[in-house]
């Protein structure tokens, strides 16, 4: 095999052509070479995506362009849907539920995205290491996501309970005299459903991260010890960069995953007290399933949708920048 | 290498072989309009067929008396039963009856046009008998005939209080007797009653004993009601509210295992209290009786929900549902389900003695005079704002009941948010 | 192989080829003072570990321990951890109550049907958007990034009806091709591919492979890690899914775990020990693929091909 140059571009694509400098006579039937190769890279491209795209358009690309076409529409899922033009808008404007569950939403993502992230890498990189019974911790740490939703809800909320709860006792013992109501206040009742889905999620995403550290170069390791790097500056100066795409993944399913969030609300505190925790897509379940307004939910789901979109394209931009 | 390659090459092969296996698996029996014994094939949308002992007894009775028709039960989950049969009949389903656990749902599907009109089945109904029967009435029409209504009674256990006398009871005196059966503390503690987290509990009581409406924007009727459990809760004489609620704590435990003496709770009940015992997992010594009063005016008030059979517009065989939704609400159908300790809609003499002869069911006067209220009124009335109304006033009650709110902070919420955000 | 490759970000030099004569290993080069820290350290991570492990696994616990509870044992204030009586015979009667074997077997049908097609056709797209340069490919990926914003409540309504006219409603085949062609596997294997150098590829095309042979021979063993990721998360997505297989299957022969443990709760009271009991056993295989997959969490890659 021949040595690969170090220098090649980026990105080796078949119709990365050469610069025009090839004598005139020769460049018609070298433009109709290049045409014929970029004809092929598309077959080869598309044939890569069909299998999976022909089910994904099917079975999701349409209905959810669908969830488009409905929020301009007034539809009861059964008689067929009327023209609505900017009512459903109109409603999500003066909606106090709506503005209601949309600050809840970035309320419990602000919480939710950095937390997670930060506590499921610091898991991936403890738990990279060569430990003796590293996959039982590694297990343990799993658990969380696959124990009964029900279960999760009523150890939380005994641990997070105002009077007896451990959570608030600890507190006490650390002399707060009046330590939170938790999922029973009001204003507390979002830190709690934060702190229970973290140690829900955290798992999940240890995961991928584990999946992601065994791309970094071990030989980077060695030359980072070489240089007298310690153990913090090798994670930021070879663990961050090298885990990129990896990160990049993890932020924006972690994003939406968060602005979508909706079974372990449901569950622990079904929105409440009051509305204290109504989040988006528990919005979109009642007024959709629940009611028949299939319009308006959609219209929400837009509103949701449009969210998401901002900020997964900041993320886009983000790691664009840093790839450069 | 070698091997990876040989699964790139088996990969096709698999993945038609795993989708034929799959639609392979199609159910069968679903599209079966009539079975091989020549008889009408029927299809029922219930709830968790085997626990729910009615809808079988209805369907053998049935079917006793209908040979030619065979019921197949169209098993749903209980627990988000209404979200599935919205999407089936989004999907033009053509399952024939239809079982309606509320009023509120019964609304919608019939609005929406998807259940078959019932009109001319209910006229000739004897409507002194039922009770909850009007409460399908949509502008002169009916859509579904109901089988069975329950309604809210006091149940308590016959040990813990003892001779106390439950059978006129006024709101206040209700209130100093949990008060006067609380007794002990930490985990031997047993409260005089328990107020289950619904919003029912304060709420629907307050609005058929006081006359106010529930859909109508001013909640000063609540108020009083919300004195007396508030009351309770702060006289320890009830479970708080938050901790029933953040622990998912069951009713029935709370009952069945001594820890309240008193429970208002809905005439369902006792059929889950029998099974209960039959099964021997409680032996508790239970009655009924009425729920409690403003006043004694010897007139017993109450609220309840009414379920019900409807026949599916896209029925396949709609004169066969027809007869067995008839059948089911009428007094053969009363008489199946009493048998086996529900509260039929359809009530008379006979159908009260077969309900009372169930092994088991309490015997006494006061139970039987629990079972015969003068009024039953509708959980929620009808309307297409009663879902929106519904989660409005559900809010407002987590705050007033957790303290989160006073009782008037909590009251002028709802009256505003009633008013600004039901569109 | 000896091609000598850098990363892309190749910031670091250093990083190429030197086979760095090895004195680094851990508390390898700083006496005995140092190897002693060391090893407090890993005691007291160890220590930390077990704890923080420990506590993570409270509610795990408790849903075993109510798992031998009588029903109305379960919700208790103050919340009990050890049983008042142990109903060690839930763990028979389960089997009886409903056909719970039958549901298991469903369940890991779906599941490994759902995670194999997943895999399969979630990598093979993947490389066409991190490897293949054509036209709309971006556009194309945006769609799928798209979709996963949208949440399922919204479209799951039009998404039966769909379903419905293409008569595939309360089969396996509605749930297979339902979550089977999802956004998440193509975005996860595309993520992943992108760190591994093209110059590998670009050598193999040299040699004459096409770009199937190159997927198949090349890029698929290098991302075991994340191939085994997928197949985990998917399995587990797919083994404690409940709304899909509820909305599309009806037929009780062709129900899962999920619904076979909701079928505990009626219309006014549960059977809560039972739920926690198949909780506790539908754990199981879960924790079996989990365990097995963790073989492909290591190192596999000789990503720099410096071993020569």
């Amino acid at each position: 095999m021949s040595p690969v140059s170090v220098f090649s571009s980026s990105s080796a694509s078949p119709d990365s052509a050469p610069p025009d400098s090839a004598p005139p006579d020769a460049s018609a039937a070298h433009r109709a070479a290049a045409k014929r190769r970029r004809r092929r890279a598309n077959l080869v491209g598309w044939s890569f995506i069909l299998p999976n795209f022909l089910g994904f358009a099917a079975l999701t690309l349409i209905p959810v362009f669908g969830v488009f076409v409905l929020s301009f529409a007034h539809w009861d899922s059964y008689s067929s849907p009327r023209w609505a033009g900017l009512d459903n808008f109109r409603r999500l404007w003066n909606d106090a539920n709506f503005w209601a569950a949309l600050k809840n939403t970035f309320y419990y993502s602000a919480g939710h995205i950095p937390l997670t992230l930060a506590v499921s890498l610091g898991l991936a990189v403890l738990l990279n290491q060569k430990l003796r019974g590293v996959r039982l911790l590694r297990t343990a740490f799993f658990f969380p996501y696959i124990t009964s939703l029900v279960a999760v809800a009523v150890v939380w909320n005994m641990l997070l309970s105002p009077e007896a709860g451990p959570v608030n006792q600890f507190l006490h013992f650390l002399g707060i005299a009046h330590p939170p109501g938790w999922t029973s206040s009001q204003n507390w009742a979002m830190p709690g459903l934060i702190i229970a889905s973290v140690w829900r999620d955290m798992g999940y995403y240890m995961v991928l991260f584990l999946a992601g550290l065994q791309t970094i170069p071990a030989e980077l390791y060695e030359a980072a010890r070489v240089d007298g790097a310690g153990p913090w500056q090798r994670f930021w100066h070879v663990t961050l960069p090298g885990l990129r795409p990896t990160m990049f993944f993890v932020t924006v399913m972690l994003t939406v995953a968060s602005f979508k969030v909706f079974d372990l609300v449901q569950v622990m505190t079904e929105g409440g007290p009051g509305r204290a925790t109504l989040v988006l897509s528990q919005l979109i379940f009642r007024q959709g399933i629940t009611q028949g307004r299939f319009g308006y939910s959609s219209a929400v789901s837009l509103a949701l949708f449009a969210v998401c979109l901002v900020i997964t394209m900041v993320q886009f931009r983000t790691q664009r920048r840093s790839e450069r | 290498m070698k091997v990876k390659k040989n699964l790139a090459a088996l990969t096709p092969l698999l993945v038609a072989a795993s989708l034929v296996a799959a639609t392979g698996c199609d159910a069968g029996g679903t599209s079966g309009s009539s079975g091989s014994d020549g008889r009408t094939v029927v299809r029922i949308a219930l709830w968790n067929y085997k626990t729910t002992p009615e809808f079988k007894a209805l369907i053998d009775g049935f079917e006793a008396e209908y040979p030619k028709i065979r019921i197949q039960p169209v098993d749903i989950l209980a627990d988000n039963y209404e979200q599935k049969l919205t999407t089936m009949l989004a999907g033009g389903d053509t399952t024939d009856v239809l079982t309606m656990k509320n009023v509120t749902d019964y609304a919608r599907y019939a609005t929406r046009g998807q259940l078959m009109p019932l009109t001319a089945q209910a006229d000739k109904l004897d409507k002194a008998s039922y009770s909850g029967l009007e409460d399908f009435d949509l502008k002169g029409k009916y859509y579904a005939l109901p089988y069975r209504s329950d309604f809210w009674v006091l149940f308590y256990n016959k040990d813990l209080v003892g001779n106390a006398d439950l059978s006129h009871l006024t709101w206040s005196e209700y209130a100093s007797l949990a008060k006067r059966l609380t007794k002990g503390s930490g985990s031997d503690k047993v409260y005089g009653t328990y107020l289950h987290t619904w919003r029912s509990v304060v709420q629907a009581i307050a609005s058929a004993q006081t006359g106010g409406n529930l859909l109508g924007g001013d909640y000063a009727f609540m108020k009083n009601q919300y004195e007396i459990a508030l009351g309770l809760q702060k006289a320890k004489a009830t479970l708080p509210f938050s901790t029933a609620k953040s622990q998912n704590i069951t009713y029935d435990s709370q009952l069945t295992t001594g820890k309240a003496a008193m429970v208002p709770m809905g005439t369902w009940w006792a059929a889950a209290l029998l099974a209960e015992k039959k099964q021997g997992t409680n032996d508790v010594k239970w009655g009924m009786a009425p729920i409690p009063q403003l006043t004694k005016n010897g007139k017993t008030v109450t609220f309840g929900s009414p379920t019900a059979f409807a026949v599916n517009k896209k029925a396949r065989h709609a004169d066969a549902a027809e007869k067995f939704v008839t059948w089911a609400s009428g007094p053969e159908g009363a008489a199946t389900v009493a048998k086996i300790g529900i509260t039929p809609a359809y009530t008379d003499g006979k159908v009260m003695d077969s309900f009372f002869s169930v092994p088991g069911m309490p015997q006494d006067k006061l139970s039987r005079e629990a079972m015969q209220p003068s009024k039953v009124q509708l959980e929620m009335p009808v309307s297409d704002k009663s879902s929106d109304i519904d989660q409005i006033l559900k809010e407002e009650h987590e705050l007033i009941m957790s303290g989160e709110k006073s009782v008037d902070a909590g009251i002028k919420e709802m009256d505003h948010r009633v008013k600004t955000e039901v569109q | 192989m000896n091609t000598t490759v850098l990363p892309e970000d190749g910031t670091r030099e250093a990083a190429a080829p030197t086979a760095a004569p090895g004195p680094s290993r851990r508390g390898g080069r700083g006496g005995p003072r140092r190897a002693a820290a060391a090893v407090g350290g890993q005691v007291a991570l160890y220590a930390l570990l077990i704890v923080v492990a420990l506590a993570v696994l409270l509610p795990f616990i408790w849903m075993t321990v109510s798992s031998v509870k009588a029903d109305r044992e379960v919700f208790t204030v103050p919340i009990q951890w050890i049983p008042r009586s142990f109903h060690w015979s839930n763990f028979t009667t389960i089997w009886t109550r409903i056909p719970f074997a039958a549901y298991l077997g469903n369940s890991f049908f779906l599941s490994v049907v759902i995670t194999f097609l997943q895999v399969l056709t979630g990598s093979f797209a993947a490389y066409g958007f991190a490897k293949v340069r054509f036209r709309g490919r971006d556009l194309l990926f945006a769609a799928y990034i798209a979709t996963i914003a949208v949440p399922w409540q919204a479209y799951m309504v039009p998404q039966y009806i769909i379903m419905q006219k293409l008569g595939l409603v309360n089969s396996y085949a509605s749930l297979i091709l339902l979550q089977a062609f999802g956004a998440f596997g193509v975005f996860l294997m595309r993520q992943f591919y992108l760190t591994i150098p093209d110059e590998i590829s670009e050598a193999a095309r040299l040699d004459g492979l096409s770009e199937y042979g190159i997927w198949a021979r090349i890029i698929l063993p290098l991302s075991k890690p994340a191939l085994a990721s997928l197949a985990l998360l998917t399995f587990v997505n797919t083994w404690n899914d409940y709304m899909g297989p509820f909305i599309y299957l009806t037929d009780n022969r062709l129900w899962t775990v999920q619904l076979g443990l909701r079928s505990f709760i009626g219309e006014y009271d549960a059977e809560s020990a039972m739920i926690m009991t198949g909780s506790v056993l539908s754990v199981v295989p879960v924790l079996v693929v989990f365990l097995l997959g963790q073989r492909y969490f290591v190192r596999g890659i000789a990503t720099t091909g410096v071993k020569g």
